[in-house]
């Protein structure tokens, strides 16, 4: 909400929002520096959109920081410099606002690209229906990028934007009531929003929209290249460089006496949706491999994915084995499953976590899936997670955005909520996760998770649990080597699942089980306040280039194709963008819990809706005033206080070097306070 | 502390050393630490014991569990943890420690044996040893305590027992030994007799209490009348009333007739804009309207304005009866109590919750004072709540009209003051709703409770806007279910008078400080009741400091409302209704109905016949304007105004905002997922370790400075900027302000300087007289640690910039 924050700039606020780019100067030097220089900063506009609330917050809790005077006004236009053009998102219109602050600004008609970005139409005098306030009339921009409306006919610029790649479907509807030329579009964004506009149905402005937005929302569809091929931004950080395998096998103790990584699918013939590298029970040959391969779906063999440190007790990913109605036999599955249990001395137990449902499980059978047959396995336990499949998550996604977007039914709200099943799910992973990491932790055993294909539910699993057990994942870096890891490398289907640049909304393939993945990582965040280093803005941002196309990160279905699409070489990575400015994405209350576990509550009684993430596009949403900023200026006071003490206590010991009176001797020590939260 | 004690060596040994002390113990009337390190209150007896138990912590003390001994008085069920500080003898008494619950809060006893689980009842039989005891308690907390194996079998039977027959059962009378056990011994009540009221907050006790609440608002054109001052005009009224000053105190006398049990029209706040707000019970009918009691019915009315709105509570709002109900259901709900194995499945959980209907009672509430609110808003008029009895919805609306719109309301001093202004003097019938004498079951229901969920929900979407915190409301709510406080022990002031009537009447101000003592005990029947507001009494010094935000925002101003301050707003309303309109404000509309006054519906009135004219619709359509803007409570209309301190806090009413208060009504909820939790016991919160963090600088700044005084070029900051902390803190940082307001000169006051919007850090400097003058106001409520050294403290530079992350160094 773009708006709030210019609002912010006009009043009696700005002692503080000018600080803000100077944290980010203090910071990283380089990273602002690049931000600066280019008008748009390289981020998507959702990811500028959540800074500017924080800003914002930040100015609202300064607003009785004194009355307007001349400094604050130096401070206003010295910050007009280093702010952004305006964009807003809900619609809210500004009451009467002194204008020349507004005209101070950059001018805002001016649409900010990218590099890299083109604008490919401009038609004027469309009209925006607000699902609260009525028609906006104003100009729209389409570019590879983004759409882009804006409307001055107020006195405060009223601005949308959205980006052209989250766009799910394009609907035309019938507009009575704006007079018989106009016809309306309604922009179905996967993001949980969906714009309406309204425009005079003159042949060559129809033509327009249409066409350059279906062209460009669904490149791939008109044989397009994604806008990533396109953006031209530089960043100091290489965000390809995060994950790197061998060093994160390597941090885990890996190779160590029972595991080696081989090389064995480095030109992906084993598996072609498995990455290049495989961490494998040492004493297993290649041709048992083959064989194993050949046993299990999609040849997704099992592989290890997190060593505990201490046990040496392990979460192994695979896929359903084929055992098919005739209860098929592979023994040399048998023993390598064996083996895993073997490489673990504290356990003589093999704990297998079929995330299906038990019905659900049996029909695949029928289909020549299945699951482990304990019999055949002699020391296996056999536990079904009972979550239910892709489909079933995504219908619920589907009823949670009508109970939030565009209108909610207050009356009805928690039923309406309760009827999505959407935090029943979400209790389901936290539940299943914190059994595995149970098992693991407390029993000390090994397990192997599967689904069906073992890139789905299995993904979301291993990585939740491997977040509660180990607190490096639960960094900024260390989360986007999880993400690489499990998500990215073992070849979740980025591309099925979020349908980049493709036009068939209904492609049954599409289902949200990365979101919900991130909304699991946000529901144990907020029973850990201070356990991650990351917040809740970064996990936001993930989410919005999970759709924008305008990094490479999320790209493509598995390692194999991001290889020969050459992602890492033509695009930009999102950890570059994120880690050149890390700043806006650390919780500043992080302390570091190494070696402990985290258990969340998985109740819906203590879990809560993301209204942060899937509301914030209602109309009426405003944002809350998180109460962390509050918490930054106690971070901030203490430091400043320290600083002093430190000053003075410098200053005593130097003047005591001079009058050298004993008594008062000082001991220096004492300045440093340990500093307990500052991780 | 976590670790468990089941199985180290030491605590072995310990075993039967503990066992023969218990035996040789007999003397536990002794003021004091006990052996096991319980400190009684005077008079307290120790009933029973158990040693090695376990507590189980909640989320917010760091979960897991705490081993030491639990404790039965006649008073309140003690925890005291195995490896506790030992108390300073010599401390104030406080009524309650950090882990310990009165037997008054207790609603159910529920032993948890190795197969079964049971409810005990004062009278029931226990036929097995419980491995676990569960204290499910009237405000919501759940105490969970675990008997070792070590814990003596007998101990853990018998504590069971003596808990369940001690607590107060369900039935009346056992209220005054409960609150005899707690206050009635001759050292508590001398020690109550020489407590201190506190001096910061407005108690309404006497007219010139009521006249400076009229100063600090800049209200004019009313007085202060003490026409009731013998409760002769209406029972229910507090001694004073405030009215507009052309209404004489003999007119006054007659318009008290006209309405339901004497509550006339009575001004509560003024709003900058310079519009009034009233309330009052409903029309009494069928009574002869003179001619003269219509001109001052009128005038009473609308005060100085124009035109007045008046506000029906009656018919929208849910009753106190629909009230009680959802409280009970969703008590039920949240409690989820183990012994009744009706539990509520977890995918029904939000449909349950909604089905209770609290939230929608809650957003009911918040809707029309933020209607109020805004109306106020347009300056000129009055603004009156109507409600048959006066006694429920007004003082729920009223207060939280003015928690949105005054921000001294949103400090903890002002907070105390309204609640004292709207609801204990005004006659709000706590004793009735609260029903501690289990002898009212009709009229119980948990208004009072429901206004500070309420107020929670402001807080939750305004938290920087607060002074107090979750921490101050959530105890608050605790001591509601404590029936020791005078504020809550009776259903109007003229009961709270009779009862202290050996009291002084009032008291004089003396050079601003006022002082009360409680009288000399006269063998009265009831203990002196200190009132709620006297948290020392109730909470230890660490949980009190964290009533107040630590970062202090400008949001605690003193508000000099001086009259129409804003008036030339473009926003400000001009009243195109006629002079004298009347309208109605019902289900979010306006109406001119023709009965609204019942003196003007009939023929008789001649004062009507000269206003006779067609109502005015402009006004209505301006008035809906007004109100609009809150309804719609678009976000833009909030944020351009999020800069002006007395702009109202308009809550957002979307279903995803308003939120069951889950730090409060879950705050027991325990579940067997509850696993460890990373926090390591010995550590506090880090919030908290901040906060100490912070105020250890400061302290360690002043001594530095304090050492070098000599030192020219040092001296002069610390001083300038010591003025600044100085009025930071009476913007109520306790990180800042208990120690160095003790030796300050005590504050004067009714000061009606405006004092800049100052946040610490940001201020330029500030006459350092001013900042001197209103620093002791925080002297009573953290004013207990002894400490005269002089303090300065830094304040950083303004130049200073915002550290890279502060400390985060990774």
């Amino acid at each position: 909400m773009e708006k709030q924050h210019s609002s912010g700039s006009d009043s009696p606020v700005l002692p503080v929002v000018p600080r803000k780019p100077r944290v980010l100067l203090a910071g990283n030097p380089a990273s602002r520096q690049d931000s600066v220089d280019s008008p748009e900063s390289p981020s998507g506009s959702h990811v500028e959109w959540c800074k500017q609330l924080i800003a914002a917050t930040i100015s609202s809790q300064m607003s009785c920081a004194g009355p307007p005077d001349a400094v604050t006004r130096e401070c206003r236009s010295q910050d007009c410099g280093e702010e952004h053009g305006y964009r807003c998102d809900s619609c809210s219109e500004l009451p009467s606002h002194p204008p020349q602050v507004f005209k101070r600004q950059a001018p805002v008609d001016e649409v900010q690209l990218v590099p890299g970005e083109t604008v490919k139409t401009t038609v004027k005098d469309v009209i925006y229906i607000c699902p609260l306030t009525g028609a906006v009339t104003g100009t729209l921009t389409v570019t590879d990028y983004k759409l882009y409306f804006i409307s001055l006919e107020r006195d405060d610029p009223f601005v949308l934007d959205v980006n052209i790649c989250a766009i799910s479907r394009l609907e035309t509807f019938s507009v009575q009531s704006l007079g018989e030329n106009t016809s309306g579009i309604e922009i179905v964004c996967k993001d949980m929003r969906s714009p309406r506009f309204a425009y005079k149905n003159e042949e060559q402005s129809k033509l327009e929209i249409l066409e350059t937005l279906t062209k460009y929302a669904f490149p791939l569809s008109n044989g397009l290249p994604l806008f990533t091929f396109q953006y031209k931004e530089k960043f100091p950080e290489d965000g390809w460089k995060v994950y790197d395998p061998v060093a994160e096998y390597k941090r885990m103790g890996l190779p160590n006496e029972s595991w080696t990584i081989r090389k064995i699918n480095s030109n992906y013939e084993v598996c072609d949706t498995y990455p290049a590298l495989l961490v494998i029970p040492k004493s297993i040959e290649d041709d048992e491999i083959k064989r194993v391969a050949s046993f299990r779906a999609k040849h997704r063999i099992p592989v290890l994915s997190w060593v505990h440190p201490e046990t040496q007790a392990t979460i192994v990913r695979c896929s359903q084995p084929m055992v098919g109605p005739t209860d098929r036999r592979c023994k040399e599955d048998e023993h390598y499953l064996q083996t895993i249990m073997d490489a673990n001395a504290q356990s003589h137990k093999l704990t297998i976590f079929d995330a299906r449902q038990n019905t659900v499980a049996d029909n695949h059978k029928a289909k020549d899936g299945g699951y482990e047959n304990e019999n055949f396995y002699p020391n296996m336990e056999l536990n079904f997670l009972e979550i239910p499949n892709i489909h079933v998550i995504r219908e619920s996604l589907r009823k949670l955005k009508e109970v939030v977007y565009p209108t909610i039914d207050e009356q009805r709200w928690h039923s309406a909520i309760d009827a999505t099943h959407w935090l029943e799910y979400i209790r389901l992973l936290l539940v299943s996760a914190v059994r595995i990491a149970d098992k693991v932790e407390s029993s000390k055993s090994s397990v192997v998770v599967h689904c069906s294909d073992g890139w789905d539910r299995t993904a979301q699993l291993t990585s939740l649990s491997m977040l509660m057990l180990d607190s490096y994942y639960r960094t900024l870096r260390g989360f986007q080597v999880l993400l690489e890891k499990e998500w990215i490398s073992f070849g979740h289907k980025f591309a099925s699942r979020v349908g980049h640049g493709d036009e068939n909304h209904l492609n049954s393939e599409r289902s949200p089980l990365f979101v919900q993945f991130i909304d699991c990582v946000w529901q144990v965040m907020r029973q850990f306040p201070t356990a991650f280093e990351f917040n809740e803005l970064f996990l936001i941002t993930i989410l919005d280039h999970l759709y924008s196309c305008l990094f490479g990160t999320f790209l493509y279905n598995s390692e194999h194709e991001r290889v020969q699409k050459e992602v890492n070489s033509k695009t930009v990575s999102l950890w570059s963008y994120i880690n050149s400015q890390p700043e806006d994405f650390t919780n500043p209350f992080y302390v570091n819990y190494e070696n402990h576990v985290l258990y969340p509550l998985a109740s819906v009684r203590h879990l809560e809706l993301w209204v942060g993430y899937y509301v914030r596009w209602n109309p009426r949403m405003r944002p809350q005033m998180p109460v962390h900023q509050n918490l930054k200026e106690l971070l901030y006071l203490r430091t400043e206080l320290q600083r002093k003490v430190e000053e003075l206590q410098k200053e005593v010991s130097a003047s005591h070097s001079i009058s050298s009176s004993s008594e008062h001797a000082y001991s220096p020590s004492h300045g440093c306070t340990p500093l307990h939260t500052s991780g | 502390m976590l670790t468990g004690s089941k199985t180290t060596f030491k605590v072995r040994q310990l075993v039967p050393d503990m066992k023969e002390r218990m035996l040789s113990h007999s003397s536990f009337h002794t003021r004091g630490r006990d052996v096991l390190g319980l400190c009684c209150l005077p008079g307290e007896c120790v009933l029973q014991r158990a040693v090695l138990v376990r507590k189980k912590l909640s989320v917010k003390e760091g979960s897991g569990w705490l081993s030491g001994t639990l404790f039965c008085t006649h008073f309140r069920v003690a925890f005291v943890p195995q490896d506790s500080q030992r108390p300073d003898d010599n401390a104030d008494p406080v009524l309650l420690g950090d882990h310990d619950v009165a037997l008054a809060s207790i609603d159910k006893v529920v032993a948890v044996g190795p197969s079964r689980t049971k409810l005990v009842t004062p009278n029931g039989s226990l036929k097995f040893t419980p491995e676990e005891l569960v204290l499910y308690c009237r405000d919501l907390r759940v105490f969970c305590f675990l008997f070792d194996r070590l814990t003596p079998d007998a101990q853990a039977m018998e504590i069971t027992y003596t808990i369940a027959k001690t607590y107060q059962p369900l039935k009346p009378g056992t209220l005054l030994s409960f609150q005899n056990s707690a206050l009635g011994s001759i050292e508590m009540k001398q020690f109550l007799s020489n407590r201190r009221r506190d001096p910061n907050m407005n108690w309404f006790e006497c007219s010139a209490d009521w006249e400076q609440e009229l100063e600090r608002a800049g209200a004019t054109g009313w007085r202060v009348s003490s026409v009731n001052d013998r409760f002769e005009m209406s029972t229910s009224l507090p001694r004073f009333t405030v009215v507009p000053h052309r209404v004489l105190d003999t007119e006054l006398k007659k318009t008290f007739a006209h309405f339901n049990d004497g509550r006339i029209p009575r001004w509560c706040w003024r709003h900058p804009r310079g519009s009034d707000l009233l309330r009052m019970a409903s029309f009494q009918n069928n009574i002869y309207h003179e001619k003269d009691d219509i001109r001052n019915l009128e005038l009473v009315l609308f005060g100085g304005q124009q035109m007045c709105v008046i506000v029906d509570l009656g018919e929208e709002m849910p009753s106190p009866a629909d009230i009680q109900v959802a409280h009970t259901r969703l008590r039920t709900l949240c409690l989820g109590d183990i012994s009744s194995s009706v539990s509520v499945p977890d995918d029904k959980w939000l449909s349950t919750l909604e089905s209770t209907r609290w939230l929608d009672y809650i957003r009911c509430f918040l809707r029309k004072a933020a209607e109020v609110a805004c109306l106020l808003r347009g300056g000129h008029m009055t603004v009156v709540l109507q409600e048959s009895e006066d006694r429920d919805m007004n003082c729920v609306v009223s207060s939280l009209v003015q928690v949105m719109c005054d921000p001294h309301c949103r400090t903890v001093a002002g907070f105390q003051s309204l609640v004292q202004k709207e609801w204990i003097t005004a006659g709000h019938k706590f004793l009735s709703r609260i029903n501690y004498h289990r002898d009212c079951d009709k009229e119980e229901a948990p208004v009072f409770l429901l206004f500070l969920d309420c107020v929670w929900q402001l807080w939750s979407q305004y938290p920087t806007r607060f002074q107090l915190t979750e921490e101050y409301l959530l105890a608050l709510h605790d001591s509601v279910q404590l029936p020791l406080f005078s504020s809550f022990l009776a259903n109007s002031q003229r009961e709270r008078c009779r009862r202290s009537q050996h009291l002084p009447q009032s008291y004089t101000p003396v050079n601003g400080l006022r002082e009360l003592p409680m009288g000399e005990p006269e063998e009265p029947v009831d203990p002196p009741f200190p009132p709620v507001w006297d948290w020392a009494l109730q909470y230890s010094s660490s949980r009190r400091a964290r009533f107040t935000q630590p970062v202090s925002q400008a949001a605690c101003i003193p508000p000099v409302l001086n009259g129409n301050l804003n008036t030339n707003l473009e926003r400000s309303w001009h009243s195109d209704g006629l002079p004298g309109s009347v309208f109605l404000l019902s289900r979010s509309s306006f109406s001119n109905p023709s009965n609204l006054l019942p003196w003007r519906s009939g023929n008789s009135g001649s004062y009507w016949k000269s206003h006779r004219r067609a109502p005015s619709s402009e006004g209505l359509s301006g008035l809906e304007r007004l109100i609009r803007a809150c309804s719609l409570s678009d976000p833009s209309e909030n944020t351009t105004t999020l800069h002006d301190p007395f702009e109202p806090l308009l809550p957002l009413l979307i279903g995803p905002c308003v939120r069951v208060w889950r730090g409060c009504y879950l705050r027991g909820a325990l579940h067997p997922q509850a696993f460890s939790h990373p926090m390591s016991s010995c550590s506090q919160h880090p919030l908290d370790q901040l906060a100490f963090e912070v105020q250890e600088l400061g302290e360690k700044l002043a001594q530095a400075s304090v050492r070098h005084p000599e030192h020219q070029t040092r001296q002069q900051e610390p001083r300038r900027l010591e003025s600044n902390l100085n009025q930071n803190a009476n913007n109520g940082t306790f990180l800042f302000s208990s120690r160095s307001s003790q030796h300050q000169p005590p504050a004067s006051r009714g000061s009606t300087r405006p004092t800049n919007l100052t946040r610490a850090p940001w201020t330029a400097s500030e006459p350092p007289r001013s900042a001197q003058r209103i620093s002791g106001k925080h002297t009573f409520l953290f004013g207990h640690q002894q400490e005269s050294q002089s303090v300065q403290r830094y304040i950083p530079s303004p130049s200073a910039k915002y550290p890279k992350h502060a400390g985060n160094t990774h």
